[in-house]
Parts: C-alpha cells; sequence; structure tokens
C-alpha cells in the first residue's frame, strides 16, 4: 500500500455518498492543519523509505524544487510557532496529488514484478 | 478405450519427425538458389523484405531510416536505440522482457551509420507474438522521464566507457571523409557534448518522424510468407504512413583528410579511400578487400593475404580491410591496431603493398585466392544474418532492392587482375582519409606513409 488507505475510489463510483462525504471531507483537510502551513497532502507522505525515495527521484526539478521550499517553509512556520497570513494557505484547489499518483504507478510496478516473479508455467507439450 | 490426447500426441510426433527430415535433407544449401536472396514486397504499406529456408528459428527485424546519419541532433539515434524494448501503452519493459524469456527468445537493438535495427529472434511457431512485440516497440513506446533517467542515460554511459581506440579511429576516419551525414560518429564519445540535445522529448520528437512506414521496412528471415502477410497487417496498422517532420537528408560527398587524435590507451590507424556504395557495381572493390584481406582464417597461422604479410614484419599489429557500403557511398578502410610502433610499421607496409598492386598488378594465384575469400565473405555475410539482414532492409528503405546474390557472385567471378590494378590506382591517385589514434609522437602522418590527402 503505497499510500493510507481512502475511501475516494468507492465514493467515486457513488453520487449520493459523494455528495454526503465531501463537505465533511472538506472540513477535515482544513481543520488537519497543513494547508495553515502552506503544505500540500502528499507533502506528509513519510519519505524515509526505499519507495518514496524513488518516487521523489521521478518528479519533475519544478515540483522538486517546490516541494522543498514548501517543507522548509513548514519547518520554519513549526518552529516559531506560526501560521501563513491566510492569503498563503494552500487553497483546496492547490492542494493536488502530485506524489501519489508517481507510488502508486511503482505499486503496480513491484505488483507486476512479484506476480511475474511467482509465475507458474504451464506447457502446451 | 485410447485416449484422444495419445492419438493426436503420435500425429505430432510424425508431424515433426518430418520436419525434422526435410530440414536434414536440405543439406548443402545451394549457393545460387533464389532462397539466398531477400525477396522484396509491401504488406499493407509497408515495405517487407523475407527469405526462409524452413529453418527452426526465424529472425524479424524492423530496419529504420534512423540511424547516426539521419539524426538531427547528435545522440538521438543512440537514444532511440536504448529506449527500444522499454516500457508501451500496452505493457511495461519488465513485463516484455519476462514474456520473451518465457518463449525462449533474444531482443536486440542495434544501429548502423545509416539504419536502426530493432530485431528479435526466436522459434518459428512464434512469429504472431513477435510481429506484435516490434510493432508495439515502433509505434507505442512511452518515452518516460523515468526510464530515460533510471536506465537509458547509465547504458549510453556505459557504453561511452567502451569505446576503444578503433572506434575512435573509424569514426575520425569517416568524419574526416564525409564531413556531416555518414561523418556522424557510429556512437558519441564521453567527450561529446550531447547532454543538451539528448532526452526523452527529444528521442520522441525523433521516433515520430522515423518510424514511419515510408521510413521503415521489416526483414524476415526464417518465417513463412503467409504467416508474414497474415501478422504484419493488423500490427503495423498503428504505425503511422508518413510524419509532419520529415528527417533531412543530403546527399552524401568524398572530401578526404586526415585527423589525429591523442589517446592514453589503444593505438589505431585508420587509412579509407571512397569504395563501393550498396547496390554499386563495383565487384573490384570486393575483390580489392579479399585481396587485402587482414583477418586470418587459418588457425595459429597469420594468414597469406597483402595485409597479413604486411603485419608478420611488425609483431603485435594487426590489419585489416573493410567496404563500408552505405545507401549512397562507400568507404574502403584499412584498419591497423596494436602498438604504436608496431602500428607505424604495418602502416607504411600496408601502403606499400596497396601501390604494388597498383604498379604491377597481382598473381593469377593471388587473384583466384582474392575472388575466392570475396565469394566468401558476402556468402557468409549474407547467409549467417546479421549484415545480410540489416543489408536487406536499408536497401528497401533507401529504395533499392536486396542484394542479389547470384548476380554479384558473378561480378565477382568477372574481375580480373587489370580491372583490379585500375581499382588500386583510382585510390592512391584520389584523396585518401587518414586517422591516427593513440601515441601521436610514434603514429605517422598521411604524409610520411606516401598518400595524398
Amino acid at each position: 500500500m503505497p499510500v493510507a488507505p481512502s475511501l475516494y475510489n468507492a465514493a467515486v463510483k457513488r453520487p449520493w455518498l459523494m455528495r454526503m462525504l465531501k463537505p465533511l471531507a472538506s472540513w477535515y483537510a482544513n481543520a488537519a492543519g497543513y494547508r495553515q502551513m502552506g503544505l500540500r497532502a502528499d507533502d506528509l507522505i513519510v519519505e524515509e523509505n526505499e519507495t518514496v525515495l524513488k518516487a521523489l527521484g521521478r518528479l519533475s526539478p519544478k515540483e522538486s524544487y517546490d516541494r522543498v521550499y514548501r517543507i522548509r517553509r513548514a519547518t520554519q512556520l513549526s518552529l516559531q510557532h506560526k501560521l501563513l497570513p491566510k492569503s498563503e494557505w494552500t487553497k483546496p484547489e492547490e492542494d493536488i496529488a502530485y506524489l501519489s499518483p508517481i507510488l502508486e504507478q511503482m505499486a503496480i510496478e513491484s505488483k507486476e514484478k512479484a506476480a511475474l516473479d511467482t509465475l507458474t508455467v504451464l506447457k502446451k507439450h | 478405450m485410447i485416449c484422444r490426447q495419445a492419438l493426436s500426441r503420435g500425429s505430432q510426433l510424425a508431424l515433426r519427425r518430418q520436419g525434422a527430415a526435410k530440414l536434414a535433407q536440405r543439406g548443402f544449401a545451394a549457393v545460387a538458389s533464389p532462397k539466398a536472396s531477400y525477396e522484396p514486397t509491401t504488406i499493407a504499406g509497408v515495405k517487407v523484405a523475407s527469405r526462409d529456408d524452413n529453418g527452426p528459428t526465424t529472425r524479424l527485424a524492423v530496419v529504420a531510416k534512423a540511424g547516426t546519419r539521419y539524426e538531427p541532433l547528435p545522440g538521438l539515434t543512440v537514444g532511440l536505440e536504448e529506449y527500444a524494448f522499454k516500457s508501451t501503452q500496452k505493457r511495461s519493459a519488465l513485463r516484455i522482457t519476462r514474456e520473451v524469456e518465457l518463449l525462449g527468445g533474444q531482443l536486440n537493438a542495434y544501429h548502423t551509420r545509416e539504419a536502426l535495427v530493432i530485431q528479435a529472434n526466436f522459434l518459428r511457431d512464434d512469429l504472431p507474438y513477435f510481429t506484435e512485440l516490434l510493432a508495439e516497440v515502433v509505434s507505442q513506446t512511452r518515452y518516460t522521464t523515468h526510464e530515460y533517467h533510471e536506465e537509458v542515460e547509465h547504458v549510453i554511459h556505459a557504453k561511452q566507457a567502451k569505446l576503444d581506440a578503433a572506434a575512435v579511429a573509424l569514426d575520425a576516419a569517416h568524419a574526416v571523409a564525409f564531413h556531416t551525414g555518414l561523418g556522424a560518429p557510429l556512437y558519441p564519445t564521453a567527450s561529446t557534448p550531447i547532454s543538451s540535445y539528448l532526452n526523452e522529448n527529444s528521442v520522441a520528437a525523433f521516433a515520430e518522424a522515423a518510424y514511419t512506414k515510408a521510413n521503415i521496412a521489416v526483414v524476415a528471415d526464417g518465417a513463412s510468407e503467409t504467416g508474414l502477410s497474415k501478422w504484419i497487417e493488423p500490427f503495423f496498422k498503428a504505425v503511422p504512413t508518413q510524419s509532419q517532420s520529415s528527417l533531412s537528408t543530403s546527399a552524401s560527398k568524398y572530401y578526404g583528410g586526415e585527423q589525429r587524435i591523442a589517446r592514453i590507451a589503444g593505438n589505431s590507424l585508420v587509412i579509407a579511400f571512397p569504395g563501393a556504395a550498396l547496390g554499386a557495381n563495383q565487384p573490384e572493390i570486393a575483390v580489392l578487400v579479399g585481396l587485402l584481406g587482414g583477418e586470418s582464417t587459418i588457425k595459429w597461422s597469420p594468414g597469406f593475404s597483402l595485409l597479413s604479410n604486411a603485419t608478420a614484419a611488425a609483431p603485435g599489429a594487426t590489419a585489416k580491410a573493410t567496404n563500408f557500403a552505405y545507401s549512397d557511398a562507400g568507404l574502403l578502410t584499412i584498419q591497423i591496431n596494436g602498438p604504436a610502433a608496431a602500428v607505424r610499421k604495418a602502416a607504411e607496409e600496408s601502403v606499400k603493398a596497396l601501390k604494388a598492386v597498383a604498379e604491377g598488378g597481382i598473381s593469377k594465384e593471388n587473384l583466384v585466392k582474392a575472388i575466392a575469400k570475396s565469394k566468401f565473405n558476402l556468402l557468409s555475410g549474407s547467409e549467417v544474418s546479421g549484415t545480410g539482414l540489416v543489408h536487406a532492409g536499408a536497401n528497401l528503405i533507401h529504395g533499392g532492392q536486396p542484394l542479389q546474390v547470384a548476380e554479384t557472385v558473378k561480378a565477382l567471378e568477372g574481375v580480373n587482375a587489370d580491372k583490379l590494378k585500375a581499382a588500386a590506382k583510382t585510390l592512391l591517385g584520389g584523396k585518401a582519409s587518414v586517422a591516427a589514434v593513440g601515441d601521436l609522437h610514434v603514429l605517422p602522418f598521411a604524409e610520411e606513409l606516401g598518400l595524398k590527402i
């Protein structure tokens, strides 16, 4: 599991559920507090493991630079016990997943590798 | 009660034995049989050359007009070559490798100065799978950024580190002989600035221009015609007929000159003259190559060709004559490798030998030997696949016909001593291209060798 388990896919398939959960999810994301420090949800993924490090290596130079900038700014804010001015908070539309798609891709790759490593050959003759 | 499987098993075995008997019957392949040449056809807009000797294995290749001659920026051919069999829209690179392993096939991608070859060798029955795979590689490779940084780049650096003095000298000789186009290095050296030109986007753009139906040929050795016509049509449908950006081509022109490159490890000297182009009617050049020879065909002996005799005086040096044939030009080279002093001595002796041919002609015995050698070079080259496959494809993408083995052999037999003498005289009379790589203090200048540049 590359990222935290999520009900998102199940909810997307059921519009009524999506309508019910959306306000709750938005409230939760804002209440989690990372947006007030200018971070994105994907900045919170723990990077101390091989898979995530490799995925970080696959980011474009611009994305990588921006990520480091956001994290350094958040560290500084944490040190000073401050929040960003409200105008600089991460807006919901800016909070896009830039790392988890790569992690999901890599999970598919490793799953495929495991499947190929353990396959059984059935001879036709 | 007899189970059905047992019955069918017996018939399968019987069929297989029949096939094996047929194989055994073939015995000595007749040289002049039409099977020796590739037959050109067009299947669904794709140029196809095929030859079927009913063997148990097949070699299928896509030959694209995307060699170093046609690359718009340095290094793109090499990048495209390394991207072959990487992940496509349909499957990952890993899956391709594992599936091919399971089928017992071999995948290979390489390039010459004019053609980029993506080749698969496999068991005869697996034709549909590999036809699909090659078409997929050509039309649906994804050219991802991470594969470029994690794999392609590293392989290119590793191959650059392996380039030896001989490869550098040959590239330098081509560069002075043809300047641009054919003069582009076959493999960019580590000191060539390619990083600003080579990235996944430029490779993808080059692929878009290079992999079109007009620009590729499918060459099959050992595949049935019915199989090819059945499978090429559906799988190569996705390959575009033409692309918006076409590759630039300018006719090759021979310049000649001298280039000297200092190098710590290895010494190599290349003496080159304008040679015979692909499909050119110049059998005397092929016979001259056979006469000069160089590579011994006998174990534990340097051989008796002119270059072998030349290197006898210079122990440690090896000399070899080759005619590099391209679509509109050729380059006849004598390459000498070895310790610097030996290379110098061998070069002097080689030029002396060539001059002797130009002035005094050659003995009848040597002529017979040279013709036999050139015939062998031609036939073994076209039979042991490798060169035959590439030549057939290269001829097709340049609008020519595949090599007609029987006719060419006849032409070789028609060469006489006078023709050979005239050919050697023309070579020495024109401008030579000389490239020296290694210890320049010892390696000779072209003028010292008595060559015009």
